[in-house]
């Protein structure tokens, strides 16, 4: 009589520990996607950069652009492939400390920390400090200011998906195909608009689409799919300093001690 | 004991892959041809950005001691896998593979450090290549 009583109490207690797991995954997807206090889907999160698997991998440890999306160049478009010079201050901006841009710093292979409010979304990426600070709050893009290594983005809602639209770059590298190619770089036009698009694919992943308007090169309009893997185990790390200045030693291949 | 731990020595190791750096192209500043290995002390370690630069004596087979100087992954980078700046301390001895810097100074690149008891650390910032592999 015991025990069939302690038979039927372990087989109550193994259901109540199904019934009460599977309570606890379904509040968990009912939480999902992780929202503000204003109802937007929350981005906020520090992440490992935009990956893909589609397409050519650098021969560096940052994420490129597949080449099959590429369409067609315009008239003069073929600038896009600018030739190397062996001038290490062209060739090499990026020895000598100067910024990677946007998209290329973006694709880096480092760390960004995203923080959001009702107003803006900070991505804080740890190559070179790079800190994009997105506007939410309608206002529309900077008039009369310079063209810029990162442009002037603005971003707003549509559903559950971020919409950021960045305009006004001067002309730089779009990639870091050049570490591929020794012999080419990938330069954007001054006339790029990007338009990035994220939102939360699964609890694990983030989508991120790149899509690259540059008329003065390509025909049209052209996308790419990426993904970014939230790292809540890097919150404890957080994002580093990185000032490129501090020991540059080799600046143009000059290395010195 | 392997002899090469009694006797630092440079000498070069055949075909390996380049050990890529993210802050610039890797051939911007080293000579993927010309692969180096060398075994020494550590005299003096840089645990800043945009790479790490560790320093080591070199002593050839007269005895004249060089002291060479080897950069690798950015500190975040490295830290992030686990890489800390106390993995690699003066006074250590540690054998280096890595490239040679382009313009024929005793520095090279150093993606990659092993340890006396056979341990290593690939200190390049790809995450996914080996010197060698």
């Amino acid at each position: 009589m015991i025990m069939k009583i302690s038979k039927y109490a372990a087989l109550a207690g193994a259901l109540s520990g199904i019934v009460f797991a599977s309570a606890a995954l379904l509040a968990q997807q009912s939480k999902f996607p992780p929202r503000t206090p204003d109802g937007k889907p929350d981005l906020s999160g520090i992440y490992q950069w935009p990956k893909t698997d589609e397409g050519e991998k650098c021969k560096c440890s940052a994420t490129i652009f597949d080449r099959n999306k590429f369409p067609p160049f315009k008239p003069g478009g073929e600038a896009f492939y600018e030739p190397r010079t062996g001038d290490p201050r062209h060739d090499e901006p990026r020895d000598f400390c100067l910024p990677a841009g946007f998209p290329s710093g973006m694709l880096s292979a480092n760390a960004v920390r995203f923080i959001q409010n009702k107003n803006f979304l900070v991505m804080a990426h740890e190559f070179q400090a790079m800190t994009r600070l997105i506007p939410l709050d309608g206002r529309p893009h900077r008039k009369g200011i310079e063209p810029s290594f990162y442009g002037d983005p603005v971003g707003h809602w549509e559903g559950d998906t971020l919409v950021v639209e960045t305009t006004n770059f001067k002309r730089w590298s779009l990639d870091d195909y050049f570490y591929t190619n020794p012999k080419e770089y990938r330069m954007h036009s001054d006339a790029l608009r990007t338009i990035e698009r994220i939102s939360w694919k699964d609890p694990k992943t983030l989508s991120y689409k790149l899509t690259i308007d540059d008329p003065k090169i390509f025909t049209a309009a052209w996308s790419q799919d990426f993904t970014m893997t939230p790292h809540p185990d890097w919150e404890q790390m957080g994002i580093f300093e990185y000032v490129c200045e501090e020991n540059n030693r080799c600046p143009g291949g000059k290395c010195g001690k | 004991m392997n002899v090469r731990w009694l006797f630092p020595v440079l000498f070069i190791v055949f075909a390996a892959a380049p050990a890529l750096l993210a802050h610039h192209s890797f051939s911007a500043e080293y000579d993927a041809t010309k692969p180096i290995q060398v075994t020494g002390v550590v005299t003096k370690v840089e645990w800043q950005n945009p790479h790490i630069w560790f320093f080591v004596d070199v002593k050839d087979e007269s005895g004249k001691v060089t002291n060479w100087g080897f950069s690798g992954g950015a500190p975040g980078q490295l830290m992030r896998r686990g890489i800390n700046k106390d993995v690699i301390q003066p006074g250590m001895t540690i054998m280096v593979d890595g490239f040679l810097a382009k313009d024929g100074s005793h520095n090279g690149s150093g993606g990659k450090v092993t340890f006396p008891d056979g341990r290593s650390v690939f200190t390049a910032s790809a995450e996914d290549k080996l010197p060698g592999k």
